[in-house]
């Protein structure tokens, strides 16, 4: 690898004026997207931060008002595991289950993930489904990004480059909720996906799907109508609705993944399976 | 502009002056002398590199060495205890899960680390555990049958022995196999 | 003795070197605690970094390559480049010595190296490479069959390299004619004539070791280490190549983390010599998974078959036509087209066979050897053909092969060795075990597919067993141990022959200063060839053992017999050591037996030779498809190979299941994917897929067919390969079986079966 210098910043006023200081400057929180990144060459930086020792910042998942709040330097192992997120925020446990193999999980954190804003990220559509808001801080100061306004495209996001993540937050789901993430990979074993699906069946019979992979960013969509959640729609009825919730998949033609035309057929293979389940969890859920 | 990384390996404190964008894995072969554990694929996707970091399997090449000041690591080399090898790596020679053996010590820490979370893992258990690490050579199924066995041991060390692999006999080799294996 | 290699650790901890057994590794103990050294792992307090210098074209005309501003980067001490290099510039290789040192003028495949850097550290190396400047222009290059066999395609070898060659205006390197029999007799005979035309992709060895070497002046020679499979065959090409004396070129060959063909022949270690005699300096390069990928691979290949049988199902006629995409530099390519055509008609009887290869080069990376070596290709259409044909002719699909195949003695390729072994109970043993006749779970389809590959054709192997005084033994072999086991077993014959516990026998291996001759390690040949040496080595050392006894006893020599570590005297018998101690008296001293191993070449053979022994294997399983998605989940597997007898079973369980998720690789994921200059996309672990643990048959079992009938020792032939061949035709016909999809092109990709099943159902409804 070229070479860099690190810093690794005691707290977070520091950490902002590093990088205010040093444009080129990337943040390391997991490592697991930029050291790949600095070593093929796609990524030049003069500076790197390192995130971890930050004060301000942590690894926990707490209890907020109903809902959880992530600390930024939260990695997948943790997420996957905690029974809260897998009771009420299924689809965010199922997807962080995912990404990559047990050591890339053991590092890769949640604000990474959405920070490095591939489309293909396991988590963004989950988050994208529980209307999830992103807490930056820069030297203006704190703000709090909804997180349908946060993907721009392939590694871009609308979070300023003297800004860091400090947490991520999930807003309380009212009354029973079932969701599920599914994905379409080459292989079981640990793969970028080609298709992702994150699926939440609401109370209200309100779905909610967000799909990634299939165009520069995940996109999230609603149907207000509950005919998704209805156990008495037909398949194709309910592909007639999903089909409209995925016109704007947009899959590259150049991808080595998987071709377009498979992706947008498996949108379709997996919205319907993703709302089933996410609808039979809900059935098995509590309020 | 280098720096100097303090760190506990395999229970011994050393001390090295490294360059800070010199990875983990970097550092224990090359300044460390610990060769043990492997450079495969460099994009954390083999395992091959695998070690514990405060007690959690990482992929050491996607770690920069700095981030490991004042961490615990432990690599292959520090499995063993007094020259003894210990449960995993034992059952790994009994069960032959070593071929060629370069994704051997990847396997073990992350097989240490499983049986450290779970202790009585169950198979799918560890084919998820292992499934960061990457095997050409085995079907991967001795590998399983070791890290099983493994965790069996640790559970009861004074377990009798299994009957002498060896002896097992089969069927009369004379005997003329079925020929009916016209279908229904 | 059959045998299913045990799961359950041994009561015995290793000690037992009992033949068939599963003592533990030899060498195992190096592999679990990280002790082991690789290539890379070697330590060399002085060694020179290196870096090669590369530029970013399938093929490309090469001008000025500026130094000065590598050379001002602090760190570095040399740049190679032709111009440091003899003129003409040095070439070698197996078949032709077409590959140069260094890429001089044109580089003829993306990853040819133009310049080399070395340098203090590998960041130095690094930044050396980048700051070497080379003139550089595309050129036309042809990197698929279609593009390379195109009238007035641009030429990847100099023509001037096989002056007498007619077709060294073109890119096919070789064309290979084999069969025997009268097609258009038998073809009256018919009842049923099946064709198809099969593709089998670009696939990559990937051992999880990337390539390594290091080179360093030796006295006035050369020492290099590169964890080559042919110490002694790298030994010839560097002491050629820089006009040494043998004796004066020290290979040394640590065991190589996984091979698989890859490692056979020489790659990178000419220039490393070079650089390390320039530098007066070891000199290490150690390559990347990416430049692994672009350093070695399997041929891909075309495969046109066309079988005629008779209306019992027996063959009457096979045609088969293959080209087979080799890269820019012939390596041992085309010897894999010639073996891999030359038996791909199959294990069968069938009176009329003609096959027509080519071996089509290519500005692609240089294929090389690889497991199964030019046969997998083959066996996917050929096998794949005899499925088709089950269903033509109404006979199920065991019922086919059991009625075709070749009997064990009957002769099935004129001028050869005869079939070797009852591959019928390894088809009935694999069909049973999958539960072939009783009816699969709804949904499930079963596929049975077989494999043959004739094992070497020529060969030579020397060993020597060293008895020492208190009856421990060292063991000198040649061949490199890269996974297979073979140090293991030539320990348990030594222990076995001379009586030693396993853990006194220490096997020398990997140093051509110190090891005496070894031909190769390749063809599975190691068990019989070296095996055989060993073995003779070993009763080199009882006759000995013999004398020494007579001598003592004062019997007439004739009246003692020396066998497994006992001599036997007329009315009682001693272990070896005792008479040792006794034998070698106050000088001491020890007992040293040589052993060959030698199958001598015809060269009125197509190959050169012909086979020492067949590697046979029937692979059947089981799977069900995911219609929606085109995923296929593999149930059951079942690999039965015909070893005449397993050495260690363990060792040979390891080698066939091995081999089998190999097979799966290449069957369910893998494929080198090129864009459309011709450059690898997909390089590297993230794009280029293998089996990981999740990736596993929900049951994987395998079995042996022992008859003791190889040429090896105590009746083996050699294995490790016959389980990788038949691997992609069975999963095939099981997603046939299962779904009604014939497909012939690799890998069976969700995506690929997707759209076979789209096409399946469209043709339905017209």
């Amino acid at each position: 690898m070229r070479a860099f210098a690190v810093a690794q910043p005691e707290d977070l006023s520091e950490a902002i004026g590093l990088l205010a200081g040093e444009p080129a400057a990337r943040l390391l929180a997991g490592g697991t997207d930029l050291i790949i990144g600095l070593r093929d060459g796609s990524i030049e930086a003069p500076l790197v931060i390192d995130v971890k020792r930050i004060r301000e910042l942590d690894a926990s998942i707490a209890n907020a008002g109903g809902g959880l709040v992530i600390g930024a330097r939260t990695a997948m192992t943790e997420i996957a595991a905690d029974p809260r997120i897998r009771a009420r925020y299924t689809a965010l446990a199922e997807g962080a289950a995912v990404v990559g193999s047990v050591q890339i999980r053991n590092r890769a954190t949640l604000a990474g993930n959405v920070c490095n804003a591939s489309p293909a990220a396991d988590t963004t559509p989950a988050l994208l489904v529980f209307g999830a808001t992103v807490a930056v801080r820069g030297p203006a100061g704190e703000r709090s990004l909804p997180i349908d306004e946060v993907f721009v495209r392939s590694g871009v996001t609308t979070i300023r480059p003297d800004e860091i993540v400090t947490r991520i937050e999930l807003p309380p789901i009212a009354g029973r909720v079932g969701s599920t993430h599914v994905r379409r990979t080459r292989r079981r074993g640990h793969d970028l996906a080609s298709v992702t699906i994150a699926a939440a069946v609401l109370e209200s019979g309100e779905t909610r799907i967000a799909y990634g992979s299939v165009g520069p960013r995940p996109l999230l969509r609603v149907d207000s109508t509950g005919a998704l959640a209805d156990p008495g729609a037909s398949d194709a009825a309910r592909l007639r609705v999903l089909d409209d919730m995925f016109a704007d998949a947009a899959p590259s033609a150049g991808s080595m993944r998987a071709s377009p035309e498979y992706r947008l057929a498996m949108l379709r293979v997996l919205g319907l399976r993703a709302v089933d389940a996410a609808r039979g969890r809900r059935e098995g859920s509590k309020a | 502009m280098t720096s100097s990384l303090s760190l506990t390996v395999n229970d011994r404190p050393r001390t090295v002056s490294i360059e800070p964008h010199h990875t983990l894995l970097e550092v224990l072969r090359a300044d460390l002398g610990l060769t043990g554990t492997k450079e495969c694929c460099l994009v954390g996707e083999c395992g091959a590199c695998t070690v514990l970091v405060d007690g959690r399997s990482v992929d050491s090449c996607l770690v920069l060495a700095v981030e490991a000041n004042g961490s615990e690591v432990v690599t292959v080399e520090g499995l063993a205890l007094a020259g003894a090898l210990n449960s995993l790596q034992q059952a790994f020679l009994d069960h032959g899960a070593a071929q060629c053996g370069f994704c051997i010590p990847g396997q073990l820490m992350a097989a240490r680390a499983l049986l450290e979370t779970s202790p009585r893992p169950s198979r799918a258990e560890v084919e998820d555990g292992l499934a960061g690490n990457l095997c050409r050579c085995a079907g991967y199924e001795q590998i399983i049958e070791a890290v099983l066995d493994a965790a069996e041991r640790d559970a009861a060390p004074t377990a009798a022995r299994s009957p002498d692999r060896g002896a097992a006999a089969e069927a009369d080799p004379a005997a003329t196999p079925d020929a009916n294996l016209a279908p229904q | 003795m059959t045998g299913r290699a045990g799961a359950d650790p041994s009561g015995g901890r290793g000690h037992e070197p009992d033949i068939g057994g599963s003592p533990n590794r030899v060498g195992g103990i190096g592999r679990v605690t990280g002790r082991q050294q690789y290539v890379a792992d070697i330590p060399l307090d002085d060694a020179l970094h290196v870096k090669l210098v590369t530029v970013d074209a399938p093929r490309a005309r090469i001008g000025f390559i500026d130094k000065a501003a590598a050379l001002r980067v602090p760190g570095v001490h040399l740049v190679m480049t032709p111009d440091d290099l003899p003129r003409p510039m040095p070439r070698f290789g197996p078949q032709f010595r077409d590959r140069p040192v260094l890429a001089v003028g044109e580089t003829k495949f993306h990853g040819d190296p133009v310049a080399a850097v070395a340098a203090e550290t590998l960041d130095a190396a690094e930044e050396g490479a980048r700051q070497v400047h080379v003139a550089w222009e595309p050129l036309p290059a042809v990197t698929t069959l279609d593009g390379s066999l195109a009238a007035g395609a641009p030429l990847v070898q100099d023509p001037e390299l096989r002056p007498d060659d007619p077709f060294a205006g073109t890119n096919v390197l070789r064309e290979h004619r084999y069969g025997w029999g009268d097609i258009e007799a038998a073809a009256a005979d018919v009842h049923v004539v099946v064709e198809g035309t099969y593709e089998f992709p670009m696939v990559t060895q990937f051992a999880i070791e990337p390539h390594a070497y290091v080179a360093a002046p030796d006295g006035g020679g050369i020492a290099v280490w590169s964890a080559t499979q042919h110490p002694n065959w790298l030994q010839r090409v560097l002491a050629t190549i820089l006009g040494l004396p043998l004796a004066r070129v020290r290979v040394l060959s640590p065991d190589p983390g996984g091979a698989f063909g890859g490692k056979q022949h020489a790659k990178y270690e000419p220039l490393l010599a070079f650089m390390a005699l320039r530098a007066g300096r070891p000199v290490r390069l150690v390559l990347t998974l990416e430049e692994t990928f672009q350093a070695v691979r399997r041929g891909a290949a075309r495969v046109h078959v066309r079988s005629g049988f008779r209306d019992d199902g027996r063959l009457a006629f096979r045609e088969i036509d293959a080209d087979y995409l080799i890269g820019a530099y012939a390596d041992i390519a085309d010897r894999t087209v010639a073996k891999g055509s030359y038996t791909s008609a199959g294990p069968y009887a069938i009176p009329a066979v003609r096959i027509r290869a080519r071996s089509v080069l290519s500005h692609t990376v240089p294929s090389t050897a690889f497991r199964g070596f030019g046969n997998p290709q083959q066996i996917w259409a050929v096998e794949s053909n005899m499925d088709e044909a089950s269903r033509v002719l109404g006979i199920y699909p065991v019922e086919l092969r059991l009625r075709n195949l070749a009997n064990r003695g009957e002769t099935f390729i004129p001028g050869d060795t005869p079939a070797d072994g009852i591959w019928t109970e390894a088809v009935e043993r694999a069909a049973r075990r999958i539960g072939w006749g009783s009816p699969a779970p709804a949904g499930h389809g079963r596929g049975i597919a077989v494999g043959l590959k004739s094992g070497p054709t020529t060969g030579l192997s020397h060993a020597t067993v060293r008895l020492l005084a208190d009856g421990s033994v060292v063991v000198y072999s040649g061949t490199s141990d890269m996974g297979q086991g073979a140090r293991t077993i030539f320990a348990q014959i030594a222990a076995h022959e001379l009586g030693a516990p396993l853990d006194w026998v220490t096997v020398v291996m990997g140093d051509t200063a110190v090891v005496p001759y070894d031909q190769q390690t390749s063809a599975s040949r190691s068990s019989v060839i070296m095996g055989n040496a060993v073995l003779a080595a070993c009763r080199d050392v009882q006759a000995k053992v013999r004398a020494m006894a007579a001598s003592l006893e004062d019997v007439p020599a004739e009246a003692i017999v020396v066998e497994a570590g006992r001599v036997r005297l007329p009315g009682r018998e001693l272990p070896i050591r005792d008479v040792l101690a006794r034998g070698l008296g106050r000088l001491g001293g020890e007992v040293t037996g040589l052993g060959e191993g030698r199958k001598e070449a015809d060269p009125e053979h197509p190959l050169g030779g012909t086979a020492a022994f067949y590697e046979f294997n029937c692979t059947a399983v089981e799977v069900s498809v995911d219609e929606a998605t085109g995923d296929i989940t593999v149930h059951r597997y079942v690999t039965v190979s015909d070893v005449g007898r397993a050495l260690n079973a363990a060792q040979v369980r390891g080698q066939d299941e091995g081999a089998a998720i190999m097979g799966l690789g290449h069957t369910l994921m893998e494929r080198l994917l090129l864009d459309a200059d011709g450059r690898i996309r997909n390089l590297g672990a993230i794009d280029y897929k293998i089996p990981t643990t999740l990736d596993l048959p929900a049951s994987i079992e395998s079995e042996v067919v022992e008859n003791g009938d190889g040429p090896g020792p105590y009746g083996a032939k050699g294995m490790s390969e016959g389980a990788l061949l038949p691997v992609a035709p069975a999963i095939a016909a099981a997603v046939r079986d299962a779904t009604g999809v014939v497909i012939r092109d690799l890998p069976l990709s969700p995506e690929r079966v997707w759209r076979a099943l789209r096409e399946r159902d469209a043709e339905a409804v017209r």
